[in-house]
């Protein structure tokens, strides 16, 4: 099974990034043979709907659970369509943060919890 | 000849400015650009004759199909698509109406609908002002489709004068850019001088002419006026910051109403740019 991690860089030492559509790198981390590979977001710049885009770009990646700081509404609908779990309020070091997801100390979000545009700057 | 009256910083006054030219001139037509809050109508107090919607085209997807959209997806510069399997997600307030999904979207399978984005009216205003306005749907993004419509009723072999929105984007180049002079309305602060230069920057790349004039002169300093000086930037009026100005304003009131002589200022200033023009 397999989950993406939004990051700054591109090793499990990274920090979590808080921005799902303008991360720098998406982690995707394999559970079941303890690998990863790493992806840099090319939706970053876009000048919107970067959580559009990278929401399909994850999907095709097949994974099953995405941990980040925050999901904007569109981001939401894209990875809700592709059955994609969503953990949102997701910090720290990746490596811990997937640690916190195998002992399942993390809690699923059934909703977006910013509003559009919240990864363009203004907020952070 | 077009002269449309131009503003980096919000509020200086640009209405203020392009109701007094309209009055000053008597025949004209006047253009309020400003489609996400026109209020040039309170002050010139058209009778509005005729109101025309403004659409444009969004698609919509016939799912039900079974056909592959993911190339509508890839295709959309904007974002406004996104295909998960054999779901379509269509974001609107993302599409920009450019028909692109229809032509690589699977034949017959992506279709088109009108949609609403604002109006434009036309009216009539003492003593011979034809008056234009556009209106935005309030969340829309398609302010220049807007403006774009307003565009298609400007006669420009008479005088014109466009009152643009604030700012140096998109919607002010659209209000600039068939222009023959813009006057560049600013306050004499460090936040109206910072504006104005970005909107000079905009005219020079425009190549268009402009001229300057320094609204609720007295406050502020006088980093504004030193640097048209110097920069041989012309300076066409200035207008004192007088709180019966103010006073009159929010009554519904011009400038004119304040003090007749600023017709014959007005006047003035219009043969300025006529002649500057046609030198």
């Amino acid at each position: 099974m397999k989950i993406c991690i939004t990051s700054t860089g591109s090793s499990l030492d990274s920090n979590v990034d808080p921005r799902f559509g303008r991360c720098p790198y998406f982690i995707i981390y394999d559970i079941g043979s303890d690998t990863f590979e790493f992806i840099e977001n090319g939706s970053r710049q876009s000048m919107g709907g970067a959580g559009i885009q990278a929401g399909q770009v994850i999907a095709a990646k097949e994974v099953s659970a995405v941990l980040s700081g925050n999901f904007g509404p569109n981001a939401f609908r894209v990875l809700q369509a592709a059955n994609i779990k969503m953990y949102s309020g997701v910090s720290g070091i990746v490596r811990e943060a997937i640690e916190k997801y195998k002992n399942g100390q993390l809690v699923e979000t059934s909703s977006a919890n910013v509003e559009s545009h919240y990864g363009m700057g203004k907020n952070s | 000849m077009i002269i449309s009256v131009a503003s980096g910083k919000g509020g200086t006054g640009k209405t203020t400015v392009a109701v007094s030219l309209a009055l000053a001139a008597e025949y004209c037509q006047f253009a309020d650009y400003d489609v996400e809050a026109p209020n040039a109508d309170i002050f010139l107090k058209p009778g509005i004759k005729n109101i025309k919607k403004v659409t444009i085209k969004h698609p919509y997807f016939l799912t039900d199909t079974d056909k592959d959209f993911s190339g509508c997806a890839k295709f959309c510069h904007y974002n406004a698509v996104a295909v998960i399997g054999t779901e379509v997600l269509f974001y609107p307030q993302l599409c920009h109406g450019c028909g692109g999904c229809i032509l690589v979207g699977p034949e017959g399978a992506v279709r088109e609908k009108d949609v609403e984005v604002g109006e434009v009216s036309k009216g009539f205003s003492r003593p011979g002002i034809d008056f234009l306005e556009g209106n935005l749907i309030p969340g829309s993004m398609r302010t220049t489709t807007v403006q774009n419509e307003l565009e298609k009723m400007i006669n420009r072999s008479g005088l014109v004068i466009i009152d643009s929105p604030p700012g140096n984007s998109c919607s002010m180049v659209m209000s600039v850019k068939n222009s023959d002079y813009c006057i560049l309305v600013t306050e004499p602060t460090p936040y109206g001088f910072n504006d104005l230069l970005i909107s000079m920057d905009v005219l020079d790349s425009l190549k268009i002419p402009y001229g300057v004039i320094i609204n609720r002169d007295g406050i502020g300093d006088t980093v504004v006026e030193d640097y048209c000086n110097a920069q041989n930037k012309k300076i066409l009026l200035k207008i004192p910051n007088d709180i019966e100005i103010a006073k009159c304003y929010s009554r519904g009131g011009t400038l004119f109403d304040y003090d007749k002589s600023y017709k014959e200022k007005f006047q003035k200033t219009l043969e300025e740019i006529e002649n500057s023009i046609f030198q």
